[in-house]
């Protein structure tokens, strides 16, 4: 009884601190990042008004697109042969392209990583060059190399080649900065030299990762060749841009499909790879990563099994060929034990028989997939056709046409004019971040395991973000652009949906990746689903959604200085314009205009990261 | 240090070949000596005025706590780390005065197996092996057709010798621990060492697979004519191992006793010393000198009990 009456809560008497807690203290970096949010979401609300999307018009354009739709008549395409015969330039110009990249990128990425690199001084002038590489956009490296060449692939290859090393050497070193340093030591230990510490005891670990870079970094290639064309790149995407320039919508929209078939197609190539060549599980976010998956769930188990066991037959003479991990080591090799074993005598039986690699599993495959990368490279270079001789006679070229983008020049145009275009793509870029993520936030949410309410929910949304992604964004602008016209609207609207495939995607990941104490802690004090969400879910995941979405950010201001070239608004129209117009001066002026912006808010995102850490 | 008489007669009964691989190998003469190393890291210091010798031929173990410096000594001796003062000298060289090729090649004499056995997992078990041997070839190397078939098949035959030539072209990340630790003791010996150093060779692995390999290495080394110097961390295992017992406590050698003709109270007294920490060990002084009036037995008998847990403390702490 007396137990009860001392229990405070029967008094009635309200519960209190005694004193106030401590105020929490804020440091004024992270005042100033919050701010800077703030005034980041306010630009973006504002720019949604200023591109002009509103549902009464949205609503309007689709009796456009039912006209347009008319117009169009039926899909055509081009003649089968000339038809395999692009698409074959096409993906021999991007491999060729993605593997000039993957080549420049080693010697980049080692200087560049910090545990490999010779000094600081080396490791800033590679790091700068990742930078730059990424800020240059492929389509003005194709202006200036379709300048210098003229004819053939060779503008492609190079600008494809020096874009991407931008992305794979920083892919690159950071999985050097992230190896195991104790194999590298072990071959120190040993007496190795430094190139022999980083072949022995590095570039093992970091294989696998660089070949799935560059097997992904492939696939964006492959989607970004689609606007190369429309400045002189040969392929799909040139001969695209030249139909619906002559508004054959019907054949453009039909070259539009097979470029779209193509990605897909090469997703699931390069996912397979991924998984077969490098034994790692497909577990990435692309459609070609679920279908292997799919594909291979059933014979997971089979493989396995078969592989386990497998030793090397010659040598299976020995007492523990079923390869039990027990082993009675030391005695096994009694004979061996007085035997000289400093290499000079004549080598064991079992020795001599060992040097023969058995022909298991591991090797027939390794030796296929070898010879099948070969071949790829060798008919990528092939149907390239390479002009090798316009590699030296190039430099004649040089000074007469680096003298024509040099001074940087507004030219015909007004400075105000192209700063107004500038901030139309800045408007593109930051509306469409905030439709991606509002649209993200709740397909992602309901993708994701710990919140969707059931698995029927979580597999359509993931499906739903699987498809969207499946679409190159520039093929959907255009596609856009056609139904509504030219204009900022297409562009956006392009961009945010293509943006929910990938953000949508990151933040289902993001979410069920939250430690699951705090959601079953407060569902055990009997809190709704919505309650579980709101208050562990969403702020366990807030962290990786803010640097997602500087991430998206960074992307779709790349994407929207280029989607202009389409007809989607802002700066990249008079960037094509300029460019067919041979006003050189004007295309450098535009280039420095997008490098400072893309660096800009690269360096946004790299502090708004560090402090949200 | 004198020469161990017990260290020389089996190095001197081993297989002839493994006797005289260098000029300056009579057993017995000093292979290892550090004198006077102080090392630091920034404000903590590692080592404080440790000196070591030892004698071709002879299995040596320091025994310590975790943090006591084990791992940096042996890393000296490999010339993996400078002293901050303080000279060691390695097969007749002095270390902390070598640098490039001078140094790689000493490297090269001195095998290094690791606790975490440092193989990398992607490669075969014969590429790992065959890594041992890239300080007598030129040139980075990469691929087993790189290598040739001299080297192969030297490899092989280390295989052989530890037991798992039938594992040579599956991955290293397909072994289990015990195996993993034997593939690196055969890449070790792949670079036909005199000296073999071991950091806590067994502290990942089950305690069956330890005696394994453990029992490994003292055989090899036996038949090679290795010196050895082995840190751990437990002292029955050291005690049951070793030649000779190094202790080392915040960096100090605090102990350095043969392990022949030990008796039990100094067994306890090692335990105390270097196994436990500084109010036990005070705890243990005390009952051991209260107890020695009473005869050496009765005094190890007392300290049987706090003693007793004295390995448990030292898994704990590491």
């Amino acid at each position: 009884m007396s137990v009860v009456a001392e229990r405070p809560r029967t008094t009635g008497a309200p519960l209190a601190p005694a004193a106030a807690p401590p105020r929490r203290r804020v440091s004024p970096e992270r005042v100033a990042a919050g701010l800077t949010l703030l005034g980041l979401l306010v630009a973006s609300l504002l720019a949604l008004r200023s591109v002009d999307i509103d549902p009464a018009r949205m609503l309007q354009s689709w009796s456009n697109a039912e006209r347009f739709l008319g117009r169009v008549g039926a899909i055509e395409f081009p003649p089968l042969g000339e038809l395999l015969q692009l698409t074959a330039l096409t993906l021999g110009l991007v491999i060729c392209g993605t593997l000039l990249a993957a080549v420049l990128s080693v010697p980049v990425a080692v200087l560049a990583a910090s545990n490999t690199t010779p000094g600081p001084a080396w490791r800033a002038a590679a790091r700068f060059v990742t930078v730059l590489a990424r800020a240059v956009p492929d389509v003005v490296l194709a202006m200036v190399f379709v300048l210098l060449f003229t004819l053939g692939t060779l503008p492609g290859i190079l600008a494809i080649g020096l874009h991407s090393v931008g992305m794979i050497s920083k892919l690159f070193a950071d999985a050097i900065e992230q190896i195991d340093e104790g194999p590298r030591t072990a071959v120190r230990a040993a007496g190795g030299t430094r190139l022999q510490q980083f072949t022995a005891g590095v570039l093992p670990q970091v294989l696998p990762s660089w070949v799935a870079t560059v097997l992904h970094r492939n696939d964006i290639n492959l989607r970004g060749s689609v606007i190369l064309g429309y400045v002189g790149v040969v392929g799909l995407g040139m001969q695209m841009s030249f139909a619906f320039k002559s508004l054959q919508y019907g054949l453009g929209l039909g070259y539009a499909l097979v470029i779209f078939v193509l990605c897909v197609v090469m997703e699931i190539v390069s996912s397979s790879v991924r998984a077969a060549m490098l034994g790692i599980a497909p577990t990435g976010r692309g459609l070609g990563d679920r279908v292997v998956r799919r594909a291979t769930r059933r014979r997971g188990a089979r493989g396995q099994e078969a592989a386990a066991p497998e030793t090397a037959g010659s040598a299976a003479g020995s007492t523990r060929a079923s390869g039990a991990a027990v082993g009675e080591p030391t005695r096994a090799s009694g004979a061996a034990a007085g035997e000289p074993t400093r290499a000079s005598g004549v080598p064991s039986a079992r020795v001599e028989a060992a040097l023969r690699r058995p022909w298991d599993r591991a090797r027939r495959r390794s030796v296929t997939w070898g010879w099948a990368a070969v071949a790829v490279v060798v008919a990528s270079v092939l149907v390239c056709d390479i002009a090798w001789s316009d590699l030296l006679t190039v430099w004649g070229g040089v000074p007469a046409v680096a003298v024509q983008f040099w001074p940087p020049s507004f030219g015909s145009y007004e400075a105000s004019t192209m700063i107004a275009a500038m901030g139309e793509t800045i408007s593109i870029a930051l509306a469409a971040t905030l439709l991606t993520v509002g649209g993200s936030l709740l397909v992602g949410s309901l993708a994701a395991r710990n919140v969707a309410p059931s698995p029927g929910v979580r597999s359509g949304m993931r499906l739903l973000l699987v498809g969207i992604r499946g679409v190159p964004e520039v093929i959907l602008a255009i596609v856009l652009i056609v139904v509504t016209g030219l204009g900022t609207q297409a562009g956006t609207l392009a961009l945010a949906l293509g943006g929910v495939g990938l953000l949508g995607k990151l933040i289902a990941d993001s979410f069920e990746e939250v430690a699951p104490g705090p959601e079953r802690a407060l569902t055990a004090t009997g809190a709704s689903r919505t309650q579980v969400y709101a208050s562990a879910t969403l702020p366990q995941g807030t962290r990786a959604l803010i640097g997602h979405t500087f991430y998206m950010l960074d992307t779709n201001l790349r994407a929207a200085t280029l989607l202009g070239i389409v007809g989607a608004g802002g700066v990249g129209y008079y960037l094509l314009n300029a460019s067919q117009g041979s006003n050189y001066a004007t295309v450098t002026a535009i280039v420095l205009m997008i490098l400072v912006t893309v660096l800009a808010v690269e360096g946004l995102a790299i502090w708004m990261r560090r402090v949200f850490r | 240090m004198t020469p161990h008489a017990d260290t020389a007669a089996r190095a001197a009964s081993g297989p002839a070949s493994a006797a005289a691989p260098g000029p300056s190998s009579a057993p017995g003469d000093t292979v290892v000596a550090l004198e006077g190393i102080t090392k630091r890291f920034g404000e903590t210091v590692a080592l404080d005025d440790a000196s070591l010798t030892v004698a071709r031929g002879e299995v040596v173990v320091l025994l310590g706590l975790s943090g006591s410096g084990k791992s940096t000594l042996l890393r000296h001796v490999d010339g993996l780390e400078r002293p901050t003062s303080g000279t060691v000298r390695v097969l007749g060289r002095e270390v902390t005065r070598l640098s490039g090729r001078a140094l790689r090649e000493l490297r090269s004499e001195v095998g290094f197996i690791f606790q975490q056995f440092e193989l990398v997992p992607s490669l075969t078990v014969l590429e790992n092996v065959l890594t041992g041997s890239l300080a007598t070839v030129r040139g980075p190397r990469l691929g087993l057709w790189s290598y040739g078939r001299a080297a192969k098949v030297e490899a092989l035959a280390r295989l052989e010798r530890v037991g798992l030539l039938d594992r040579a072209y599956q991955r290293a990340d397909t072994l289990s621990g015990g195996q993993q630790q034997r593939v690196a003791i055969a890449r070790a010996l792949m670079q036909r060492p005199q000296v073999l150093l071991a950091d806590e060779p067994v502290a990942s692995l089950d305690p069956e697979s330890s005696d394994q390999v453990m029992a490994l290495i003292r055989e090899i080394a036996a038949d090679e004519g290795l010196t050895v110097i082995c840190s751990l961390h437990q002292v029955d295992l050291a005690l049951s191992w070793a030649d000779r017992i190094v202790g080392l406590r915040h960096g100090q050698v605090v102990l350095d006793t043969e392990t022949e003709g030990l008796s039990k109270a100094q067994v306890m007294e090692i335990y105390g010393r270097v196994a436990t920490s500084t109010d036990q060990f005070e705890a243990i002084e005390l009952e051991l000198s209260a107890g020695g009036a009473g005869g050496a037995e009765s005094g190890a008998g007392a300290a049987a009990g706090p003693a007793g847990a004295a390995p448990v403390a030292g898994d704990a702490v590491r």
